[in-house]
């Protein structure tokens, strides 16, 4: 390992460290928040709510704002398909040299297509008026990181040369994402969950 | 709005312990989950009917998230200007307050329309406790539920007059069924069901000519349902006027409380009241459509479709429908007693709000924009060629109603138990 590779790997385990601690302790501070349970006699299903929350409802089909919004909604999607993929190719970047070279290349077409729709993220909140109005700096240093998160893993996978860069990259986005916008990623489970047992006991899911 | 004495710097302390307090872990995951990503934006009929930007779910929920950020997120109040955090003051508070209370009637139908489920109705619904307490809940709400809780205090004084109405109301059953031997029974102990009314004869006369054609051994509530204290978002008020109809099924022994047409009534005594005193009722609790549509199906009462031949078309109530999961116990009920029943596109869990929800209906100076807020309803009405709306709640009704006037709809409104009343055979 070169003197470049182990810097970039030590900011990569530095980021993930501050992002598994910053991950505990909002998930420890969400806890500590008071919860009042739904104590009324279940008209529907609390579970099937949930399962619903995961699966038909978030299906595009599902709702008229992805019909009207379609390719907000499709970017969305491809983009946030991207970052997890992306996730989890930096898990396995250590072993990058035994990933057979067909599936880095469609790795790294589907990381570059990720990092163009980042892009055309800003194009959408600038282009919205309020979406421009609502949008803070955070907003749009959060979008920064994911799209260079993206096009680092692209170049990374198809060259891997710049896996320096790609850890480099990560590291800071990881070291971000608890205190700013990425944050949200803890707190879409929380909203699912509660829509599904919230409006699944009550048969407005049935 | 009402504006009490409180200093601003004591509204601010009392603002900040108020999101502290209500800031629960539903509310924070709504507050914290959004992206500004804009795609619930065509979801609001304030937006469908009037597209600003000040009518779109993410502003209004993102104001209070600015708050929230000042008075509660450690990073916004480290870096406000990166994070959007807003240094709130008397003013901030005041336009808040019209926020929650006029432009957003709590309907929950953006949050079914969100890529994430955004909870935007919850947001709202603490931002109006936070108004309410500190001194900028519209009067108009707070003068209503206030004559709810003297109408307990003074329980005595209103028995009589309510006694001899109720005989009033009595004859005028008696002469629908044609029977000296039909009945509106009060505080009748041991009764099954004790039914909760509103103020308006319309929601005692058809459903007591149903309960005696259904030979039900039921007794009338000498309180009404409403509860306006839940659109202040006033915890303790919202308790004491629903505590008064649980101490009188609990009197009267019943083994179920029956709750009228009512949506924010229903919802709240259904699902809320439970969570208000930490413990589940101790008797049984359905809406008087369950009841209905319990009766046709076991065929307790029978009832004729022709009866009411006109087009009909029915509009979901959000607080009963969306908020509360009776969307196909209504829709039975009209089949059944309706010769021709049209839809109105979008229904059910995608419904549009008619623009009175949440105490809207009540507050004169905001009919302008009620009105104008209705207007996707009006069309919608409109589109299916009905004379006659049918609704559950009775500020839908009297909003369907108003809509039809403004809009030269042409339409007449009625409820659930009047269609069914009329069709009994």
């Amino acid at each position: 390992m070169s003197a470049l590779q182990m810097a970039t790997a030590g900011i990569a385990l530095a980021g993930a460290a501050v992002f598994a601690a910053g991950v505990i302790s909002i998930l420890v501070a969400v806890q500590r928040r008071p919860y009042s349970p739904e104590l009324a006699p279940v008209k529907g299903s609390p579970a099937r709510g949930v399962l619903w929350a995961f699966t038909l409802g978030m299906l595009p089909l599902a709702k008229e704002s992805a019909r009207i919004h379609w390719v907000a909604y499709l970017r969305g999607i491809v983009f946030h398909i991207g970052i997890f993929v992306g996730a989890a190719y930096l898990v396995a970047t250590p072993w990058l040299a035994q990933i057979p070279e067909p599936l880095r290349l469609w790795l790294a077409a589907l990381f570059a297509v990720g990092a163009i729709l980042g892009l055309a993220g800003f194009g959408i909140r600038l282009a919205e008026p309020t979406m421009r109005l609502l949008s803070t700096p955070d907003d749009y240093f959060a979008l920064a990181l994911t799209t260079l998160f993206m096009a680092s893993a692209a170049i990374s996978a198809y060259a891997t040369d710049y896996l320096p860069a790609f850890w480099a990259i990560s590291g800071i986005t990881m070291a971000y994402a608890p205190f700013g916008k990425l944050r949200h990623f803890i707190y879409f489970f929380y909203v699912r969950i509660f829509l599904g047992l919230v409006f699944g006991r009550r048969a407005v899911l049935e | 709005m009402t504006t009490t004495t409180i200093s601003e710097k004591d509204k601010m302390t009392l603002a900040r312990e108020m999101l502290g307090k209500l800031v629960d872990r539903r509310v924070l995951a709504a507050l914290e989950v959004c992206v500004r990503c804009g795609i619930c934006t065509e979801s609001c009929h304030y937006y469908r009917s009037n597209p600003k930007t000040e009518h779109t779910p993410y502003y209004r929920a993102e104001q209070v998230r600015r708050v929230y950020r000042q008075f509660m997120d450690p990073v916004g109040r480290a870096f406000p200007r990166w994070f959007g955090a807003k240094p709130t003051a008397d003013e901030t508070l005041s336009k808040l307050a019209e926020t929650a209370f006029a432009t957003c009637t709590l309907c929950h139908r953006c949050t079914f329309e969100c890529p994430f489920g955004v909870e935007t109705a919850e947001i709202m619904r603490v931002m109006r406790s936070v108004a309410t307490a500190t001194g900028y809940g519209p009067e108009m709400l707070i003068e209503i539920a206030g004559a709810a809780i003297a109408k307990e205090e003074n329980a005595d004084l209103f028995r009589d007059i309510f006694l001899d109405q109720v005989k009033e109301l009595e004859k005028e059953v008696q002469d629908a069924l044609g029977s000296s031997k039909a009945r509106i029974p009060v505080e009748q102990k041991g009764a099954r069901l004790l039914y909760v009314p509103l103020a308006g004869a319309h929601t005692i006369v058809p459903q007591a000519i149903i309960f005696n054609a259904a030979k039900e051994s039921w007794t009338l509530s000498m309180f009404d349902t409403a509860n306006y204290a839940v659109f202040l978002g006033d915890a303790a008020r919202s308790k004491r006027i629903a505590q008064r109809i649980i101490k009188e099924a609990e009197t009267l022994k019943v083994k179920e409380m029956i709750i009228t047409e009512c949506g924010h009534g229903y919802t709240a005594m259904r699902w809320e009241v439970p969570k208000w005193f930490g413990k589940p009722l101790s008797f049984g609790l359905r809406n008087i459509i369950e009841v209905l549509d319990e009766y046709i199906r076991d065929g307790v009462i029978h009832v004729n479709p022709t009866t009411n031949g006109e087009p009909v078309t029915y509009h979901d109530s959000c607080n009963l429908g969306r908020k509360g999961g009776l969307l196909e116990e209504p829709r039975r009920v009209i089949r059944a007693v309706v010769g021709d029943f049209r839809e109105m596109t979008p229904n059910r869990l995608h419904s549009y709000c008619c623009g009175a929800g949440s105490g809207l209906v009540a507050t004169p100076e905001w009919t302008d924009i009620r009105l104008e807020a209705g207007k996707l309803k009006a069309e919608q009405i409109r589109q299916t060629g009905a004379r006659i709306v049918v609704t559950s709640c009775d500020n839908c009704r009297h909003q369907c109603g108003e809509l039809s006037e403004h809009y030269n709809l042409g339409t007449t409104v009625t409820s659930i138990s009047e269609l069914t009343a009329k069709a009994l055979v």
